[in-house]
Parts: C-alpha cells; sequence; structure tokens
C-alpha cells in the first residue's frame, strides 16, 4: 500500500449539498480496513463510512443502512464479494458498487458484469486510482440526486398549475399551427365537461367545443394572436356540453414563437366565467331596478314637492288678500263701533282683530317653515364651534343680567349652509338660554358625541327640561309643552325650523330630557349634504 | 269748483268696500268704481271725450283683474295723450318683482300691497289730497 498524495488532502471533499451520503467498506484483512477507511475519511469529510469483514456481515450492514456506495473485497471468508454483490444488487438495483479486486480473469469478470459492478480498484490498492473512481461515482450519485430533486419540482409545480386551474375554473391549451394538434390542460377537458383526454386534441374538436354562432369569435381570437401588432383582446364564448349545459368562457389567445422566432404555435387560456358572468348579470339587474326605483321615487317627491310647492303659494298668496279684508272689517268695526254703546260689541271687534293676527302669524311661520324646506343650499365648511360661541355672546349682550355659562367645544367644523346652520343654533342655544331663565346659575353647552358609529353634536342646558313622554311634540309646529306664560316669547316654530334645517342637511334630530333636570337636543348632519334644492330649476 | 275724483278700479266687492271706506275718512273726493280693467278703459275713454277727466285726483288700481289687466290699464293710460300726466297708486296682492319694476317704470305714485293697505293707503291719500 503507497501513501496518498498530499495534494489529493481536501480535494476529495464531497460536493456542496451533498451531506448524507454513506459509503460501506467490506473487507476481511483488518489491518487493510482500518486503514483505507481512514484514508477515505480524511479525504472525503463528510462522507458517512461503515465497515464490514466480510460478505455476510456486508450485506446485513448494508440492510441496516442502506449506503449509496459498497466498496467491496473479493476473496473473504464466509461469503464472498460476488455473492455480496449479488444481494445487494437484489435489494437495491441502484447500488453502486466498487471492486477492489486482484482477479484479472474471465469468470470474475463475467459474474462482476452480470451483477453490475462498473467500477474496479485493483489491488493492490493505489490510492489516486482508488480516489479518482470514488470521484467518478459521487459525481454520479449528485447527478442522480440532482436530476430526481428536478424531477420532484416539475411534478410538483405541474400538480399545483393542475389545482390553480381546478381552482380558478382556468383551463389552458396551446396549438402547433402547422400540424392542427393541440394539448389540453385537463381543466380544459373539465371545463367542457369531459374526462381529461377524452377528446381527440384537434383543433377541428376544439371548435366544435363552441356554439356554431360563436365560432367566428375562436378563428378571430386566433387571428388577432398570429397579428403581433394588434394589441391582446379576450373573446366571451359559449361551450356547449356534452349534457346540453352552456358555459360562459373567456378565451384569450397568445402567439408563441419557436426558438428560431417562427409562429409555430398559439397558446391561451379558456376561463370558465359562468357563475361570474351569472353574478354580473344580477349585479347589473340590481342596479338597473334601483336606478328605476330611484327615478320613481325622485319623481314621487318632485311631485310631492311641487304639491306642497302649491300649497305654501296658496297659504302665503291665496289666502292673504281674505285674511287682509278681514282684517279690515275688524278694524272698521272697531272704529265704527264706538258709538254702539254696547261693550261686548266692541271687544268681539277687538278680539276678532286678535284672532286675524293670530292667523296672518301661523301663516307668516308656515311660510318660513316652507322655505327651509325649499330653498337653495349653498354648501361650505361652517365652524358650529365659532357660530356657538357667537351666538352665545349676542344672548348674553341680551340680557347682560343672567348669569349663565356656555360650555363650548372647538374645532367642530361641517359641511353646510353656513345661514340655515346660524339660525338652526340661535333656536337651539336660544332654547337653552330660554328655559335656564330660572335657574341661579345655568350652565348651557354644545359640543360633540359619537352616537351608533356617527358623529352627532349636541346642545345640552341644566334648565327646566321636559317630560319624555311628549319629546314627540317638540318638533311640531306650534306645538308647546309648558303651560302658557311660563316661559314668554318664542314664535312657536323654532324647533320645528331647527328640524327642517337638520332634514336639510341630511341629518336626524332627537332631545332627551328630564322635567327640572334639563334638556340635551342631539342632531347629526350628512358629512357631505347635497348643495341646491329639490326643486327643478326654472 | 267742479267735482273731483278718485278712480277706484278693484274686482272685489269687499276690498272696494274697505278702500271706498279709508278713502272717504281721509279725502272728500267722490270715488267712482271699475270692476275690471275694461270698465276702467272705457269709463277713462268717455271722460276724455267730455273732458271730465282732469277732476280725476288720482288712481287706486288692482293689478290682477278679469279681462284686462291692471298693468294693461297703466299701459293705456301713460300712452294717452290727456291722461299721461295722472296719479296713479298700485293697490296688489302680486308680489311679482316683474310687475312691480314694470309699473315703478311706467310711473306710478306708490305701490301697495294688499296686507298692510290700510295706514299706507291712507298716508299716500293724504299726501296727493294736499297737492
Amino acid at each position: 500500500m503507497q501513501e496518498p498524495p498530499a495534494d489529493r488532502r481536501g480535494q476529495g471533499a464531497l460536493p456542496r449539498g451533498m451531506g448524507g451520503i454513506a459509503l460501506l467498506y467490506v473487507e476481511d484483512e483488518a489491518d487493510a480496513r482500518s486503514m483505507v477507511a481512514k484514508m477515505i475519511a480524511m479525504n472525503y469529510p463528510g462522507l458517512a463510512i461503515y465497515s464490514a469483514e466480510n460478505g455476510a456481515a456486508g450485506l446485513r450492514m448494508y440492510a441496516e443502512h442502506v449506503p449509496d456506495i459498497v466498496m467491496t473485497d473479493i476473496n473473504m471468508p464466509v461469503m464472498d464479494g460476488i455473492r455480496m454483490s449479488r444481494e445487494i444488487r437484489n435489494l437495491n438495483p441502484d447500488a453502486r458498487i466498487i471492486a477492489v479486486t486482484a482477479h484479472s480473469d474471465t469468470s470474475y469478470l463475467l459474474s462482476a458484469i452480470e451483477i453490475g459492478i462498473h467500477n474496479y480498484v485493483l489491488k493492490p490498492l493505489n490510492y489516486q486510482e482508488l480516489f479518482s473512481v470514488m470521484d467518478k461515482v459521487l459525481e454520479e450519485i449528485v447527478l442522480k440526486r440532482l436530476v430526481e430533486e428536478q424531477n420532484r419540482r416539475i411534478s410538483e409545480s405541474e400538480r399545483q398549475l393542475s389545482a390553480a386551474q381546478r381552482i380558478a375554473h382556468l383551463g389552458s391549451w396551446q396549438r402547433h399551427l402547422p400540424s392542427g394538434e393541440m394539448q389540453w390542460s385537463d381543466e380544459m377537458f373539465r371545463i367542457c365537461g369531459v374526462e381529461p383526454g377524452a377528446l381527440p386534441s384537434t383543433y377541428l374538436s376544439f371548435l366544435e367545443l363552441f356554439l356554431p354562432e360563436d365560432r367566428e369569435k375562436i378563428e378571430e381570437a386566433m387571428r388577432d394572436a398570429l397579428a403581433v401588432e394588434k394589441p391582446q383582446t379576450h373573446h366571451f364564448c359559449r361551450v356547449l356540453r356534452p349534457d346540453g349545459s352552456v358555459r360562459m368562457v373567456r378565451i384569450e389567445a397568445e402567439l408563441l414563437p419557436d426558438q428560431k422566432g417562427r409562429a409555430e404555435s398559439v397558446v391561451g387560456t379558456c376561463h370558465d366565467v359562468t357563475e361570474l358572468k351569472e353574478a354580473e348579470e344580477q349585479v347589473r339587474s340590481l342596479t338597473e331596478g334601483l336606478e328605476r326605483r330611484v327615478v320613481q321615487r325622485t319623481s314621487l317627491l318632485q311631485t310631492t314637492v311641487s304639491e306642497l310647492e302649491s300649497f305654501s303659494y296658496f297659504v302665503s298668496h291665496d289666502l292673504r288678500a281674505p285674511v287682509a279684508r278681514l282684517e279690515g272689517f275688524c278694524r272698521a268695526l272697531i272704529e265704527d263701533c264706538g258709538v254702539c254703546g254696547n261693550p261686548s260689541c266692541r271687544q268681539y271687534a277687538e278680539r276678532s282683530e286678535g284672532v286675524v293676527r293670530q292667523i296672518k302669524l301661523i301663516m307668516d311661520a308656515f311660510s318660513s317653515l316652507t322655505h327651509y324646506a325649499r330653498c337653495a343650499l349653498a354648501i361650505q365648511e361652517v365652524d358650529l364651534s365659532a357660530v356657538a360661541r357667537n351666538v352665545a355672546e349676542h344672548l348674553g349682550h341680551e340680557e347682560p343680567g343672567r348669569k349663565v355659562e356656555f360650555i363650548i367645544a372647538g374645532g367642530i367644523r361641517v359641511q353646510g349652509d353656513a345661514t340655515l346652520l346660524r339660525t338652526a343654533m340661535e333656536h337651539l342655544l336660544g332654547n337653552a338660554w330660554k328655559f335656564t331663565s330660572k335657574r341661579e346659575r345655568g350652565v348651557i353647552e354644545f359640543g360633540r358625541m359619537e352616537k351608533e358609529g356617527a358623529t352627532a353634536f349636541f346642545v345640552r342646558d341644566n334648565g327646566a327640561g321636559f317630560n319624555m313622554k311628549y319629546a314627540d311634540k317638540l318638533f311640531k309646529p306650534f306645538q308647546t309643552i309648558h303651560t302658557p306664560g311660563e316661559y314668554p316669547g318664542g314664535t312657536g316654530i323654532g324647533l320645528a325650523m331647527v328640524h327642517s334645517i337638520v332634514l336639510r342637511h341630511g341629518g336626524r334630530i332627537w332631545a332627551e330630557g328630564e322635567v327640572d333636570r334639563g334638556a340635551t337636543f342631539i342632531f347629526t348632519l350628512e358629512q357631505n349634504p347635497e348643495s341646491g334644492s329639490y326643486l327643478k330649476e326654472g | 269748483m267742479a267735482e273731483s275724483y278718485i278712480l277706484l278700479v278693484e274686482d272685489n266687492p269687499d276690498d272696494a268696500f274697505l278702500a271706498t271706506r279709508i278713502i272717504g275718512k281721509v279725502c272728500p273726493e267722490k270715488v267712482l268704481l271699475a270692476r275690471d280693467g275694461e270698465e276702467a278703459i272705457e269709463l277713462l275713454h268717455r271722460m276724455t271725450q267730455d273732458q271730465s277727466y282732469k277732476q280725476i285726483r288720482l288712481v287706486l288700481l288692482d293689478l290682477k283683474l278679469p279681462k284686462i289687466s291692471g298693468l294693461e290699464v297703466l299701459q293705456a293710460i301713460r300712452s294717452s295723450d290727456e291722461l299721461r300726466f295722472l296719479f296713479v297708486v298700485v293697490l296688489t296682492s302680486s308680489d311679482n318683482d316683474l310687475d312691480q319694476e314694470r309699473c315703478w317704470e311706467l310711473g306710478v305714485l306708490d305701490y301697495i300691497f294688499k296686507p298692510m293697505a290700510a295706514e299706507r293707503l291712507q298716508s299716500v291719500l293724504l299726501r296727493c289730497g294736499r297737492g
């Protein structure tokens, strides 16, 4: 046995990433066995090495560890190398066996060829020769493993592609132009309602899948694919399944040139969009229905509004003349009955005049109320905090003797009509001012709160409050819930106007309160209220 | 001195009555009543012929009238050589801005909305009664 060449050291390391390779060395001569095993271990760090002293022990060892490489002596007691190799080959036809032999006779060679021993190293052992054989075998193993890994990856991605196609209902196909042959993915077959491979894969049978009136679209898709300068388009076609059902598919085709750039094939996809199309159709019909209803309701609303319009015209114009006449007659009566001597006469005339004044007040109130329902809104940003502070200041100036604390939250900005919102704030704060008049120390608060996920605004006071069972009456015109004379002043339509204004801003208003424990008026406003008016222009 | 008149053109009998009553309280003039625009124009035409139009101190004119409107009566007055200088006061319940503008253009002494007629009518009457 000669010394290993110095330059071999470290070069026989296992190829990168090839951990887990094992070698079984079978040799009956103990010194040689340990020496060679040591030498291999030194040159191939990372290689697992098992050794056995004869064929029988080697076979047991093989069955236990299934090493990639078996290096064996031929002449051994108990079981020789040839027999062991045969047995190993039976267990694993791919086993790589290196024979270490002094034999060169024909019978040995025949046996070795028969068993499939492709590599051998002659005795006496030459390390250079051994390592070159080892390198060759290892390289084969590495290559084999690489190929296996690639195959595994390919079949994995094929499996994924097929699953993805199945999940997405997306089939694919490829048409070879010169031959007319086609390849279809499994999903392509399934979309057409047949088992994969159940139809001949030709362009003709492909065309026949579609409804006759849609076949021209397929031809067009093919022509478009060939005309490279054309932008890629898609076509919706209908597939007729053998069971008679019809599927809507979206076909896309693209030219696939061969390696020399010749127009050899067209590849494409076939996407089953039946359900998508149905859903789309449903959405469209729902939308259309909704639009029709909106149009209907709008016209109903417009009718109602114009009826309201003519009604309010009737009140503010047609009714005014007779009321003015009535007023004139009352006046005439009062003036002329001074001489009549009957005191009831004059009193009745005066009270009649009072009634006429009431009628005129109601008519004026009605006109202002309808004004808020009809007028055009000019939407802009309004600083409600600033409006509240300003209104509070005015109230304070009017009655400087009152002790009222205003707590006004800052930075409340909304979108709305500045004039209308100011009117609303004037009424709400004015109301709070009025109903805290009997308090030693009034507290009026304006702020913002979250109500059912939306922003709401509130005006709260510690004044007279109200009984919640009258809460509905608060916003109706001329409905008062306090005894006449208890809180004088006010038109009886203040809150009704606020209600109108809030409605015009797409909001809601309500009140919470308790007798003698104050009231809170809460309102919301649409974030982007519509400008203009409900009435048609002109 | 010949009698002088106030011509009241008013279709509503109640309004005519009330206006006459107010006129009677502050003016000595006799009230001539025309109950629509046609009657007013005919009356004015006759008064032009017999020259009695000169005795008209004031025309109180409603705008909304049957047959011929108050505005047309006003136009007829302003386009007549004889009548063009007559004092006219409009008494109306119309708040139509165009009507009002047109009336001021044609020349009126005042434009009175009916619901507040009484006091203002009295003051207008007193003003032109002194003239």
